[in-house]
């Protein structure tokens, strides 16, 4: 995995922060108190003077790990966040992919909908995943979220997606450039507050987190931000191969995304 | 590290997804999962490994076996590091081609070497649309070596034919390099081929290593404002330096506001700072009274920037345009007429008489704008010196400042 220069990327990011809030009227984040969208918080921490200036949504569907209640809680309060905790019901006859595909974006709906948001953060990256690598940095969803990733808009020069049908809402997307070694890389730069699932314990660890039911700890011994670095240095294996929901079939992540997934 | 950015040109079906799944699978890049998945896929459409299914990630791509959008990936070679950004070769999907390489530092062209393919309208469009994405260095792969039996007679053709072409639209020969390749058996990529004994060249990846983003250098100061901050005390102008450098102190002026400003403290990163640099993104503290609009330009005091209604442009149609035309200048909309003074047919690089403008090629126009705007010579200041084009439907060109 490529460790890319991190003043270039976040000299970009911290662009397109800046462009979203100057853009729109009412932007919120999403923030799933993962590695990314909490360095992505960092980041606007940079660009804002040391606030974050829009209100992060945390997508709660009640099954998260322990640790993540506490450090939702604990980086809150720190941070002096504007936190929305948006329940979402699990449906207990839906599972995998149905389950993310379903219950997460009509939560995020509602709440986009009470709030009245027109653009939304969200921290993908483009080397998690092939169909994430086609997204743009400002990306048009309609009103029902869909991606329609076959026809996206012109990208180049500050020319950039602000249009939406009504009731539709733009993704901002500032992460995209970097790799995961990259927000290792960050989070020990700029000392960034991490959850500690993704730290090895009894010989496994999280690399990508999601709630209780859907991601499996991978075995590592890494212990330290500079272990997960060595360790990423080194791995064939795919970031996202603890997540239950992107194995079940091809393609699965290019439905979940074209249906509002995020 | 720093990253190598290449975009991929060419016609639809010479190779570009297949050329950067032979080279993510030679340097190691390709993940296990990745590999094995484009490996059942190939298998299940009952072909041969086909390394573009590495690449190509949506069920459509697939299926019709063509790329529709522009992707990247990343990949490590010796002590350098390259993003190969596919785009889609088909006429109709121009934008999203557009849109992927005008990030790229150099282009790589797919030149297929079959006498039914070859240099294509579209192959030579992609470059001239490279040059004005303001890509100069330029390195073309004969593709497919190995269905004409690696045959030189094949490869001399293709290079003879091509260089007149790129002379026309004022490439400089001596650095555009012409490499044999088979992309999808892999043959002169990350070492040099056995099969291609007559060519005395480096094989494709060591000639990217040499290979460096060209661009003008322009030292004076502008800055891009992206809007106002607030904290308890002051206020701030938050922009991007797009070339030059500023420093505590400084007087600089504002365009449209025409508001002159001393510096009074500059902020990078929540960091107080002396001096800032260009491509840094800064919040400034100055003295008195400050309102800013996102869009609005600042510049040195002294320097007498002149805003133009006017501006000598080549231009580029990816479409008919409408007749609501906007221009997009570094973020500001602004309602603008394009007169046309010589077309450009951009699969010949020539001018031509005919009178009005067609898909897919340029003009040489003059674009008149509503209000006047800082628009700079594009080889001087790349960033201010570009537009993008949109009507009542949407985006349809891209324009560069010649005169």
């Amino acid at each position: 995995m490529i460790k890319q220069d991190l003043m270039i990327l976040e000299e970009k990011s911290i662009f397109i922060l800046r462009e979203a809030k100057a853009k729109f009227e009412n932007i919120a984040a999403l923030w799933s108190m993962g590695k990314d969208s909490t360095t992505m918080l960092a980041l606007a921490r940079k660009a804002f003077l040391g606030k974050v200036p829009f209100p992060v949504i945390h997508i709660d569907n009640s099954i998260d790990f322990p640790e993540t209640y506490k450090f939702r809680q604990d980086i809150a309060k720190k941070w002096k966040l504007d936190l929305i905790v948006a329940d979402s019901e699990i449906k207990p006859d839906l599972v995998g992919a149905a389950c993310c595909g379903k219950n997460k974006p009509e939560t995020l709906k509602k709440v986009m909908d009470q709030y009245g948001f027109d653009a939304l953060i969200v921290s993908i990256r483009r080397d998690e995943h092939g169909v994430r690598a086609k997204e743009r940095y400002f990306s048009p969803r309609d009103r029902n979220f869909k991606w329609d990733y076959k026809d996206q808009p012109a990208e180049l020069w500050g020319e950039y997606s602000s249009k939406m049908d009504t009731k539709g809402h733009l993704r901002v997307h500032p992460l995209l450039d970097w790799n995961e070694v990259d927000i290792w890389n960050y989070i020990k730069k700029e000392k960034v507050p991490v959850n500690p699932l993704y730290f090895s314990n009894n010989g496994y660890r999280y690399r990508s987190l999601g709630c209780t039911h859907c991601t499996i700890p991978l075995k590592s011994s890494a212990k330290t931000v500079d272990d997960i670095i060595k360790e990423l240095e080194e791995t064939k294996e795919e970031e996202r191969s603890g997540r239950s929901m992107d194995k079940e079939r091809e393609y699965v992540m290019q439905k979940l995304r074209s249906l509002g997934y995020m | 590290m720093e990253v190598k950015k290449i975009s991929l040109l060419g016609h639809k079906d010479h190779g570009k997804s297949t050329l950067i799944g032979s080279m993510l699978m030679q340097t190691g890049a390709a993940t296990k999962v990745r590999i094995e998945e484009a490996k059942r896929y190939s298998k299940k459409k009952g072909k041969d490994f086909e390394p573009a299914f590495i690449l190509d990630s949506l069920v459509e791509e697939r299926e019709q076996e063509m790329t529709y959008d522009t992707t990247r990936a990343q990949m490590k070679y010796k002590n350098h590091a390259f993003e190969f950004i596919d785009v889609p070769g088909h006429e109709e999907l121009i934008k999203n081609m557009i849109s992927g390489a005008s990030y790229g530092d150099v282009a790589l062209l797919m030149v297929s070497a079959l006498p039914d393919e070859g240099i294509k309208d579209q192959t030579k469009r992609h470059v001239f649309l490279a040059k004005m994405l303001g890509i100069e260095n330029l390195i073309v792969a004969v593709n497919k070596m190995d269905m004409v039996g690696y045959d030189k007679k094949r490869f001399t053709m293709i290079k003879e034919n091509l260089s007149e072409f790129l002379k026309r639209i004022n490439f400089n020969l001596d650095k555009v390099e012409f490499i044999p390749i088979s992309a999808y058996k892999g043959e002169n990529l990350t070492k040099k081929s056995n099969k291609i004994k007559w060519y005395a060249g480096k094989c494709l990846a060591d000639v990217l290593c040499n290979e460096t983003k060209e661009e003008p250098k322009d030292n004076k100061l502008r800055v891009l404002v992206q809007g106002m901050l607030e904290d308890k005390k002051n206020m701030y102008i938050t922009g991007k330096i797009i070339s030059g450098k500023l420093g505590v102190k400084d007087e600089i002026k504002a365009f449209p506001s025409g508001a002159v400003y001393e510096v009074d403290q500059i902020i990078v990163k929540n960091k107080k700072a002396k001096t800032a640099k260009s491509g840094e993104n800064i919040a400034i503290k100055v003295e008195g009274k400050i309102n800013e609009a996102k869009g609005s330009l600042m510049f040195p005091k002294s320097e007498k920037v002149i805003p133009v209604k006017e501006a000598k442009s080549l231009i580029f149609f990816v479409r008919k345009p409408g007749k609501d035309i906007t221009a997009n200048l570094y973020g500001n909309k602004v309602k603008c007429m394009i007169k046309i003074d010589k077309l450009v047919e951009t699969a010949s690089g020539r001018e031509v008489k005919r009178g009005i403008a067609k898909p897919l090629e340029a003009a040489h126009s003059t674009i008149r704008l509503e209000n006047p705007m800082i628009i700079e010579k594009y080889d001087k200041n790349r960033e201010l010196g570009r537009f993008t084009l949109s009507d009542e439907n949407g985006f349809f060109g891209i324009g560069i400042r010649e005169g």
